[in-house]
């Protein structure tokens, strides 16, 4: 090796890139790029096992990669390359990754917060209006030659109020789009969200309270041991008779036998949901129920927002891979003091 | 021979809510609340030429009236009207009162009332799911998630984000100033183009652009006009062929006031050039026909003419609407008559 080659860090990409080539190629100036974009969880594991990664300083992962390798939990964490120190994922939400694992492994994990807040409020505000409005029933009515079938009266946002479950910055979008419908706005959070966070004057409210008193109910919290089925029976128990629910959030925050049964009873008198439990599989309960409007988690589903939300995965890579550090590393691993240069030196 | 010296109100159509029954009904003290025994227009108006409704002073109609009497004009005006049962006034329980020709009501003596402002929220949110249905592209995992594909056997089309795109309204009454505030919560610019300009205050400061400027640099256009045929300027088929050359490629078009403000077959075809990505449509020229090129395309939202189809909105509007018959009847004044019959003599 001369003495002035370096020999470049090896990044890997776990799934595709849709949008941003530009980004990702100019990585290529200061890191070797490598693919996986197929293949089993079994192969992936047994290669991690073989060495093949080894001296893959960072991972750059997407949502859908889960697909191929399974989620990032103890088993596959433990059998990652020594060499790895950092993975950027691109979501907001990383439940996929346990964060946990990789933190005691010394690997610091990045998400994609901010990137997602506009887009996803703007999936919640369609599901809240579309879930008061029973969309389901005319919109299929009209499309089968039928025009406004057997829709009935419904319901508009004007002068309800909204429980807004999670003030993070998607809460916070939703919040502020939900002023102009009339909505009047509470929140339950971990703690209380600054006056300077809370620029629409949400007033904040305790769980109970924000079941007890919301018309609407959208959910806006990551997935995490303590949310897991935070939405269940004793939870349904406590709303209004004739709530709206929605999430965009995670599926299994909800417990989806329970809404099915508060569908069928008229306690939930609709629901929106971009997320599912068991997705890509739906609740057939919920399938049957012409009193909920579903999506097939598309929540960022826009051109201008996969480019975000690729973009500063590079970002994260590049910050990594230059100052030894993630741009949006997650709460789990910030504190974590690691990442060397490219010439090893510790940052 | 009537017993009662009190003026008749007859009702066209159904009133919904109770509350709104009751108020109805309380209008019993000032007069005689009848209705047709008709369901269609050759029927009513032999019902009307046989003295059945002499005396009528008031009448509340409904949208969906017109299967009994069929579009306010021509005969049924006449028959009605001065020289007939002795109709005055008209109160149409809609902002969209293009059922009624003014210029034949005028004739007959009749005045119109509508319903306005109480239908802005209700339908400014259809607006606005619509506009978000059709720059998300929407409705194919809708479909695909129904049907059992998950988002579909191909991955669908993302769609793209209303932050930081023009909105263009066109007509900017009360739902197309409730619009502005509500896109803008989502990031969105709003230009707007009027029959006249509005005030700064009015308008919330939304620019002011020609309807040629408009059409140019709108990202979204949504159509909140009148459906106008005999006042001023004809709004029928604002939206044709040389309009959708002027717009920009990849435009999305919302339309919640009627149908007919759109030329439906020269959309079809902008659809499917591509000039126009997606549409989100309430209203259709021949509802509750829908022009088989919207119905077959999977990148457009539809629905059915129910923006002000709620529990809140429909009340409040038969509550107003009976508002102006009880206003006529007390005062000789009704609380909102139409703009076309604004010299007209009381």
């Amino acid at each position: 090796m001369l003495p002035d080659e370096v020999v470049k860090p090896i990044v890997l990409l776990l799934g595709e890139v849709v949008l941003a080539h530009n980004e990702w190629n100019s990585l290529s100036k200061i890191a070797e790029l490598r693919q996986v974009n197929h293949g089993t969880r079994e192969q992936f594991l047994n290669d991690c096992r073989a060495g093949v990664y080894d001296g893959v300083l960072a991972i750059s992962r997407t949502y859908d990669s889960t697909q191929i390798t399974g989620r990032f939990d103890q088993e596959l964490v433990d059998a990652l390359p020594s060499s790895l120190k950092f993975v950027s994922h691109n979501g907001a939400g990383y439940d996929s990754i346990d964060a946990h694992a990789c933190a005691a492994r010394g690997i610091s994990v990045s998400n994609t917060p901010g990137a997602v807040n506009a887009c996803s409020a703007d999936t919640a505000m369609f599901l809240i209006l579309g879930a008061l409005r029973r969309i389901h029933i005319p919109y299929t009515a009209l499309r089968a030659g039928k025009w406004r079938g057997h829709m009935g009266l419904t319901h508009e946002p004007e002068g309800k109020t909204l429980g807004i479950l999670g003030m993070g910055g998607i809460g916070t979008a939703v919040a502020r789009r939900a002023q102009p419908f009339g909505l009047h706005v509470q929140y339950h959070n971990r703690s209380c969200v600054p006056e300077q966070m809370n620029l629409t004057g949400a007033k904040y409210v305790s769980f109970e309270e924000l079941l007890r008193t919301s018309d609407v109910i959208s959910v806006h919290l990551p997935l995490n041991a303590s949310t897991r089925g935070l939405i269940s029976y004793r939870e349904f128990a406590m709303m209004k008779t004739g709530v709206v629910l929605v999430n965009t959030a995670r599926g299994p925050i909800v417990n989806e036998d329970a809404l099915v049964q508060a569908l069928e009873e008229g306690k939930v008198w609709g629901a929106g949901l971009d997320v599912h439990e068991w997705e890509p599989e739906i609740h057939p309960g919920l399938i049957a129920n012409e009193h909920c409007v579903l999506l097939p988690h598309v929540g960022t589903a826009t051109v201008e927002t996969q480019t975000k939300m690729e973009v500063l995965v590079v970002e994260n890579v590049r910050s990594a891979l230059e100052r030894g550090c993630l741009l949006t590393p997650v709460l789990e691993t910030r504190k974590m003091v690691n990442g060397f240069g490219p010439l090893g030196e510790i940052c | 021979m009537s017993s009662s010296s009190k003026p008749k109100v007859l009702l066209l159509g159904e009133i919904d809510h109770q509350p709104s029954k009751d108020a109805f009904n309380s209008l019993s003290s000032i007069a005689e609340l009848i209705t047709p025994k008709s369901t269609n227009r050759e029927d009513f108006i032999k019902e009307c030429k046989s003295g059945a409704f002499d005396g009528v002073k008031a009448a509340y109609r409904t949208f969906n009236s017109v299967s009994i009497t069929g579009k306010f004009e021509g005969e049924v005006c006449e028959v009605l009207g001065k020289k007939g049962a002795g109709l005055k006034y008209l109160a149409h329980n809609g902002a969209g009162y293009d059922q009624c020709n003014t210029t034949d009501c005028t004739a007959a003596g009749i005045r119109i009332s509508n319903v306005p402002t109480a239908v802005d929220a209700a339908t400014a949110d259809t607006a606005i799911y619509l506009m978000l249905g059709a720059l998300r592209n929407f409705n194919c995992p809708l479909m695909n998630l129904r049907n059992g594909d998950w988002r579909g056997k191909q991955p669908p089309p993302p769609g793209h984000d209303p932050e930081g795109k023009v909105l263009g309204i066109l007509g900017m009454g009360g739902i197309g100033r409730d619009l502005k505030k509500k896109a803008e919560a989502f990031g969105m610019k709003v230009v707007y183009h009027n029959r006249n300009k509005l005030s700064e205050e009015m308008s919330g400061g939304a620019k002011y652009v020609s309807f040629e400027e408009l059409l140019k640099t709108s990202d979204v256009i949504s159509l909140n006009v009148p459906l106008n045929l005999t006042y001023q300027k004809s709004t029928h088929h604002m939206i044709s062929t040389p309009q959708f050359d002027l717009m920009k490629e990849s435009v999305v078009i919302v339309n919640t006031a009627r149908g007919a403000v759109i030329d439906e077959a020269a959309l079809v075809k902008a659809l499917d050039t591509g000039k126009v990505y997606s549409c989100g449509l309430d209203v259709y020229e021949e509802e509750p026909k829908v022009h088989p090129g919207l119905v077959d395309n999977p990148h457009v939202t539809l629905l059915p003419h129910m923006g002000t189809w709620t529990v809140e909105t429909q009340t409040e509007m038969e509550l107003w609407n009976i508002a102006n018959i009880r206003s006529a009847l007390e005062t000789g004044k009704l609380k909102s008559p139409v703009p076309e019959q604004k010299d007209m003599d009381y």
